[in-house]
């Protein structure tokens, strides 16, 4: 197995659910990563994550305004313009005010057959926890009305277990490319999770366990070897990474929604599935929309620390505003740690990346 | 809710706001002298428990209002930017911040009297908790966020009204943990009582602009917002509205306009462009009177006050605004429509909120397909001028101005 097959299928990824539409499975997309995929699974339904594209945005301007961000604006373009017309379903979870209005946009413009909005707390405490509980109850209830039959506990105990096996896989992998000379860079290792959110997971853990087999033999990647942290919001450009690399950076570790903030903490099982699921769900902390998310940030400073990291580097979506309103705590707590930090805002598809290089060239030469 | 009063005080009740407003702001400015607990709060924060337990309630969103009618918000936004924060995040917050930074203000020349707690929500936007995060950071004092499960277009079901239940609970505590200050269930209650017929009372002015011509204009509706909001739960508040409501009827019944030549009745979609409010007098000009917002009416609702913290919840999280999809605000303006004989929405797409903003387009679309009533849509910013040009938004007005001339 090799990276190239992860990036093959993530590129095809519209091709090959359309074909699994044609074998008559069904598809739901899910717009982040707090939505329960577990559940979906269990239900036989496969889940999807909706992404953007590179693509120039047509459709989606006549219903979103230039300062909704360009993640937002992408994926109901693509949605618009019939890209993810095989989905039978979208779930949200509640993250930011663009997730919040979403689905009520999509469902009015675009023809999906079920949807789901999971009005997810934003607290870390036990009531909270209690209260998505009734929420995934509601969507589990909802779901089984779709599929005309009962989802089992057995059933979804199992998606629970192979979804614990990938985030655990993408853990060791991920560790892999904490070690120098690692056969793993950092884009390639970004290139892997986001293949995972449109790959059916017992093919993706298939994928994994071979990659991981073929890996002690293979030769080291051949980035840089500056030791980097890349942290922020989800983007869809993964030359990104690939540049920062290029410019003599190794990125060996990331605090990204298309990264560690999907792999981290398992389901810890107990005997009610779905509580199992609330409790992973609700009683992290990953996302700066949940709160309190200091101990996000405390956290890649301590990454640092760990990993012997020599900067960090900040990507933020322009209009995020759960990020955007933590970059000076996030810059200060750096600076407090001597911890050399660059921050770079992109809107995706604006070629601003003459001007990163620029940016990323001069920090690792500082670095260097 | 500025303080800016209107030119020709029309309405008694101006001089009555403005001395609400007066007595307030020196209350403010004095504040930490009397060694009374200070609390800051994001809008549709439970300002109840502040005054059932003698805390001073400040809403720095309420500020920014009064900074950007006394034109300081450029300057504190401005202050906020050099100081490493986007200029893309909410203008309420960066005018804070600035405000702070700079420690100057509106009033006596001075910034908001310092919190000792902070109290915010997150169901309203993703921002305010973002910045009362950053606040408690600045001050180093504690933050409590009510969090509240809403379903967008769905019922609330008694679980979400529990879970925002327990944490007003929650919060009494600690409030009592950090002020020293006793919740007494008596007082609550009474505050709860006042809260909901100050609201009561000022959703029945609102209705009174079903009635043509309009007897009150919509910068007296905004401006008399205030204390509903920041004095919710005083006796001084109910009082106010019993006044205005009186005053209003009285010109109703006698079908006095509000603004002379009203010719075309229309919604505002949200926010006022707080730094040029002069916008409705243009409007008014060309016959255009503001009669219906939910921006406004949103701030209301009615407590069951025998079962206080499960009332008081269930007026919170059952504000529409905050649980409506863009069908269900659709369907909301075509009952507005219906109800207060509308021809046409401005909405003011603003920059700094993306969860008000998000689905005007839609919105915009729905209703023009629905009943063939036009809408308007222009960008700006609520309280940053440096976003505001005026002549694209009177371009735009006069447009639509045009149509709406054509259809009559």
């Amino acid at each position: 197995m090799m990276i190239s097959e992860f990036q093959q299928q993530y590129a095809n990824r519209h091709e090959i659910a359309n074909q699994w539409k044609k074998e008559g499975k069904k598809i739901f997309g899910c717009f982040c990563g707090y939505v329960p995929e577990e559940l979906i699974d269990a239900a036989g339904i496969i889940p999807v994550r909706i992404l953007g594209s590179l693509d120039k945005i047509v459709m989606a301007d006549k219903h979103l305004q230039s300062f909704i961000c360009a993640f937002g604006r992408s994926c109901l373009d693509l949605g618009l313009r019939g890209v993810y017309d095989y989905l039978d379903g979208i779930v949200t979870s509640k993250t930011c005010d663009i997730m919040r209005n979403m689905p009520g946009i999509w469902s009015r413009n675009i023809d999906t057959p079920f949807s789901a909005y999971i009005s997810a707390p934003t607290k870390r405490t036990e009531s909270a926890r209690e209260c998505l509980l009734q929420e995934f109850k509601i969507f589990k209830t909802n779901m089984e009305k779709f599929i005309g039959k009962k989802i089992d506990d057995d059933a979804i105990n199992k998606s629970i277990q192979a979804y614990n096996t990938k985030r655990k896989l993408l853990s060791e992998l991920s560790a892999v490319r904490l070690q120098d000379n690692s056969p793993v860079s950092g884009s390639d290792f970004y290139d892997i999770v986001r293949a995972g959110f449109v790959i059916p997971t017992d093919k993706y853990i298939e994928m994994l366990t071979s990659l991981k087999d073929n890996l002690a033999s293979s030769k080291p990647s051949k980035n840089g070897d500056i030791r980097l942290l890349v942290s922020g919001s989800t983007f869809e450009d993964v030359n990104i990474m690939t540049m920062i690399e290029q410019a003599g950076g190794k990125v060996v570790c990331d605090d990204l929604c298309v990264g560690s903030r999907y792999y981290s903490d398992l389901v810890e099982p107990v005997k009610d599935p779905l509580r199992a699921l609330a409790d992973r769900y609700q009683m992290r902390v990953t996302c700066p929309c949940k709160h309190p998310s200091e101990e996000r940030v405390q956290k890649v400073a301590a990454q640092v620390k760990e990993h012997n990291i020599k900067g960090v580097i900040l990507i933020v979506q322009k209009f995020c505003d759960g990020h955007l309103f933590e970059v000076p705590y996030m810059r200060n707590l750096m600076e407090e740690n001597d911890v050399p930090f660059l921050y770079l805002e992109t809107e995706d598809r604006l070629g601003e990346e003459g001007q990163f290089k620029t940016r990323v060239q001069a920090f690792i030469e500082m670095l260097q | 809710m500025s303080e800016k009063k209107p030119k020709q005080k029309r309405l008694q009740t101006a001089e009555t706001l403005g001395k609400l407003m007066v007595d307030y702001y020196t209350e403010a400015a004095l504040i930490k002298s009397q060694k009374k607990p200070v609390a800051w709060l994001t809008s549709v924060a439970p300002v109840e428990i502040c005054y059932a337990m003698d805390v001073f309630p400040v809403y720095p969103e309420n500020y920014a209002t009064a900074c950007a009618t006394k034109k300081l918000s450029a300057e504190f936004c401005a202050e906020a930017e050099t100081r490493g924060f986007s200029a893309d995040i909410c203008s309420y917050a960066l005018n804070n911040f600035g405000s702070l930074f700079l420690d100057k203000g509106p009033f006596m020349g001075k910034g908001l009297p310092e919190p000792d707690i902070l109290i915010a929500t997150q169901h309203a936007c993703l921002s305010m908790a973002k910045w009362w995060e950053e606040l408690s950071r600045y001050f180093n004092i504690p933050l409590y966020v009510v969090d509240a499960s809403v379903p967008i277009g769905g019922d609330i079901s008694s679980y979400h009204v529990k879970y925002f239940a327990d944490q007003l609970e929650e919060l009494s505590q600690f409030v009592e943990e950090h002020t020293k200050n006793k919740f007494d269930m008596d007082k609550f209650k009474q505050v709860l009582e006042y809260s909901d017929e100050a609201s009561k009372l000022f959703l029945e002015v609102a209705d009174l602009r079903k009635t043509v011509p309009s007897p009150v204009s919509p910068v007296e509706m905004f401006t008399n917002m205030f204390p509903l909001v920041t004095l919710a739960g005083k006796k001084e508040s109910v009082d106010f509205y019993k006044e205005f409501l009186s005053e209003v009827k009285q010109l109703a019944d006698k079908k006095v306009p509000a603004v002379p030549n009203e010719k075309y009745r229309l919604i505002w979609d949200m926010f006022p462009v707080w730094h040029n409010l002069g916008l409705f007098k243009y409007m008014e000009e060309k016959g255009g009177v503001v009669v219906g917002d939910v921006y406004a009416t949103a701030f209301g609702g009615s407590i069951d006050v025998s079962r206080p913290f499960e009332g008081l919840a269930e007026r919170y999280v059952g504000n529409p605004l905050l649980s409506y999809g863009v069908n269900e605000q659709i369907n909301l303006y075509k009952q507005i429509i219906k109800d207060f004989s509308i021809d046409g929405i401005v909405f003011h797409s603003n920059r700094s909120c993306r969860m008000a903003s998000m689905g005007q387009y839609d919105i915009k679309q729905g209703i023009f397909e629905d009943l063939g009533i036009p809408g308007a849509i222009f960008e700006s910013d609520f309280v940053d001028p440096r976003s505001y040009s005026d002549e694209y938004v009177k371009d735009i007005l006069d447009a639509f101005f045009e149509i709406l001339e054509s259809k009559k």
